[in-house]
């Protein structure tokens, strides 16, 4: 299966949220990196026919989404950033009424859900309602939601949002368990999300991809290299001007910057790898958010 | 699908709430059309319930017969011979009422005589007590004149076409006389408060299906429900026809319990009367029995349901607001009645669509309408458009909703 933009673009009114966009996805996970705006929901709402393209396409093996109606959204699983639920629905009273939206029969809706509950670990709480979840059980809840018709096509958009450390983590494993024969393209600004499970990068900036490859090809794709040096903590004021600091830990002794820098910043910086927070730093400069900057 | 469809709406605790409105609701109208029918006993008491009702039946259906103009005679000189008791002469009231008490079992007839020897706008309470038995003969031909003498008065000599009058005149001419008379009180206080429990469902489903359309917006549910599978045919068709579904249970559910408990209570007798035997329906040009005027109600009253809460389900699926899809039936129901003063506006009035929740009262108006070079009165023209707009309109919302 084979999931194909081309010079996908989507404005409103003048603006233009995705900028002719042209990729190819199979199976695999795709990790989609961006800042806030970046365009991520507009491509996403795109790829689930929610939106409709202002010029562009999309196709899956080779037939037009729009077109294919019905049988593209049966391959379809799309946890959005945004969602509510049925409030007085309880978890699996939810889950199995969009088991029949999504065309599955009772029995089989029903053993996919005893399946999955205990998957997003909402086993305990199947017979709770909806609005007493608290944000990450529901979180949880839309995961297995996108599930629970076995999609070919998963599509995430910020589905860690909310989710404590843990969870997190155990979101990380489902992802990689839940990937083996399909596409999954999973949104987000935090790279440690994908930066173990995705096969594939994509950097999106205003619309535009800048960046796609594997951790490593995008690692080597940044041109300037990342240095490790310790200052006196007045100066750290100073170079965090001048450079771009990926990382700033500071002690009774000083402070020990991360820099990104194409020369040596200081006599005493050590070259060090980059990692892929240093790389989504470099291209989207200083909006990065506080939390991937300084962890 | 359609079964959680459904679900959802009764789970919503406002939807919860509305279902023991209608419960309550149910309760105090059978209740008011139920005490509608009172019997007064001998001693000049007014009583209620099963057991006056049917004390009244009995009395009544002494005179269960047609009306024959040996019954009239007969009943004009009972009515003499009260008027001349002590009772009635007496000016204490409740000597009156006992002398009313008496009158009771006669008290149609008289009525009916009353209206046929008032003008056709006019009702004196006291014109039987100087009918005399000569004129009574007229009985049936007086319907008839009255109706040409108002067609002809300054009142409506321009409200009405020639060939619109020659159909009234036309329909009075066929009534088939003499009329059946027998006890009718269930079915005309089943009648009477028909509209108001009808007009209370229609608001009430109004808050149960505004719902089923705007409320995925408004829960921001809406984009999962448009990627799944379904999400744009079957999921669509299950809200559309869970609306229906919604709309068609509860109004029969609640009109068919009304009906039970009213005519469970005040009796079936009367069915097959003409609704002209009686004191309402004396003028009427629609020559039904009350049992079709029954079902005139039911039926003209659910397709009047379908229609509003067609539009209030059209008004959620196309603005995404649950407010204002609640609002059309409001508007809808009370809208005509602060237009009706506008005389300009009465053909249009008259074929608006709370009139299917007012069939009781649409047959005893004198709307009329002219389709090509016959004349029709509004109760076909109410049940055919709405109908026909109901069924066209429900490929329209699953079309709105879709998009
Ligand atoms: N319906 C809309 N009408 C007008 N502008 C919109 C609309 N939806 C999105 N935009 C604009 O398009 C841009 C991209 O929005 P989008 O939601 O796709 O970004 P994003 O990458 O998902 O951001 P975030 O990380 O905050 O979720 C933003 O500038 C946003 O203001
Ligand atoms: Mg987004």
């Amino acid at each position: 299966m084979e999931l194909k933009l081309t010079d996908l673009t989507k404005k409103f009114g003048d603006f233009t949220a995705v900028d002719h966009m042209n990729l190819t996805m199979t199976e695999g996970v795709y990790g989609l990196l961006g800042v806030n705006g970046a365009g991520k929901t507009t491509l996403m709402r795109m790829l689930c026919t929610l939106l409709l393209p202002t010029s562009g396409s999309i196709t899956c093996d080779g037939k037009d989404i729009f077109k294919m109606d019905g049988e593209y959204r049966n391959l379809l699983g799309y946890l959005p950033q945004d969602f509510g639920f049925y409030p007085e629905f309880t978890v699996s009273d939810y889950l199995l009424y969009i088991a029949a939206i999504k065309g599955m029969r009772p029995a089989a809706a029903r053993k996919r859900v005893r399946e999955l509950l205990p998957k997003v670990g909402l086993d305990k709480a199947a017979n709770k309602k909806m609005k007493k979840l608290s944000g990450g059980m529901k979180r949880r809840a839309g995961i297995a939601q996108a599930m629970l018709n076995d999609p070919k096509i998963l599509i995430l958009d910020e589905p860690t949002a909310g989710l404590d450390p843990n969870e997190r983590i155990r979101f990380r494993n489902l992802i990689s368990e839940l990937s083996e024969e399909r596409l999954v393209l999973l949104s987000t600004h935090i790279v440690s999300d994908i930066e173990y499970i995705a096969n594939e990068i994509w950097l999106m900036k205003d619309g535009k991809l800048v960046q796609n490859g594997t951790v490593d090809e995008i690692i080597n794709s940044m041109p300037e290299s990342v240095w490790i040096c310790t200052v006196e903590k007045k100066m750290a004021d100073d170079m965090m001007k001048k450079h771009k600091i990926s990382n700033l830990k500071s002690d009774a002794k000083g402070a020990e910057l991360r820099i990104i820098s194409a020369k040596k910043p200081l006599p005493n910086a050590q070259r060090v790898p980059a990692s892929l927070e240093d790389v989504f730093l470099y291209y989207f400069g200083g909006k990065a958010d506080e939390e991937n900057v300084v962890v | 699908m359609l079964w959680y469809e459904v679900k959802k709406v009764f789970s919503k605790t406002s939807n919860k709430a509305g279902l023991v409105i209608l419960a309550v609701m149910l309760a105090v109208v059978s209740y008011f059309a139920v005490i509608q029918v009172g019997y007064v006993d001998e001693d000049g008491n007014t009583k209620t319930g099963i057991k006056a009702a049917r004390t009244l039946r009995d009395v009544k259906n002494q005179w269960a017969g047609y009306i024959t103009e040996e019954v009239l005679v007969e009943v004009l000189e009972q009515n003499a011979a009260i008027n001349a008791s002590d009772e009635y002469q007496s000016k204490d009231v409740t000597e009156n009422n006992k002398a009313y008490a008496k009158k009771q079992g006669l008290s149609d007839i008289r009525d009916m005589i009353n209206r046929a020897f008032c003008g056709f706008r006019e009702y004196d309470y006291y014109r039987a007590d100087s009918v005399t038995t000569e004129e009574v003969k007229e009985f049936y031909n007086r319907r008839t004149l009255n109706l040409k003498e108002w067609l002809n008065s300054e009142e409506a000599k321009d409200q009405y076409t020639d060939l619109e009058k020659q159909f009234l005149v036309e329909r009075y001419e066929e009534l088939e006389t003499p009329l059946y008379y027998e006890y009718a009180d269930g079915w005309s206080a089943l009648l009477e408060y028909g509209p108001s429990i009808s007009m209370l469902l229609v608001l009430v489903t109004g808050f149960f299906v505004s719902g089923i359309f705007s409320n995925e917006f408004q829960l921001k549910a809406d984009s999962i429900f448009f990627s799944a599978k379904y999400g744009r045919d079957k999921a669509v068709a299950a809200k559309v026809g869970a609306g229906y579904f919604i709309i068609t249970f509860l109004y029969w559910t609640v009109m068919l319990l009304y009906s039970a408990i009213v005519i469970g209570i005040l009796g079936t007798d009367g069915a097959e009367c003409a609704i002209q035997a009686g004191f309402g329906g004396w003028k009427s040009f629609y020559h039904i029995t009350y049992f079709e005027n029954y079902l005139l109600m039911m039926f003209g009253g659910y397709i009047g349901s379908l229609f509003i809460l067609t539009c209030s389900m059209l008004v959620s699926a196309k603005t995404h607001s649950t407010v204002l899809s609640v609002a059309i039936p409001f508007i809808l129901l009370f809208l005509p009645s602060f237009l009706s003063g506008f005389s300009v506006l009465s053909d249009i009035l008259g074929i608006l669509p709370d009139q299917l929740l007012q069939m009781n009262m649409v047959v005893k108006y004198f709307n009329l309408y002219q389709i090509g070079k016959s004349v029709v009165g509004a109760v076909p023209v109410v049940m055919v458009l709405y109908f026909v707009l109901s069924v066209a309109a429900v490929p329209v919302l699953y079309g709105i909703y879709k998009k």
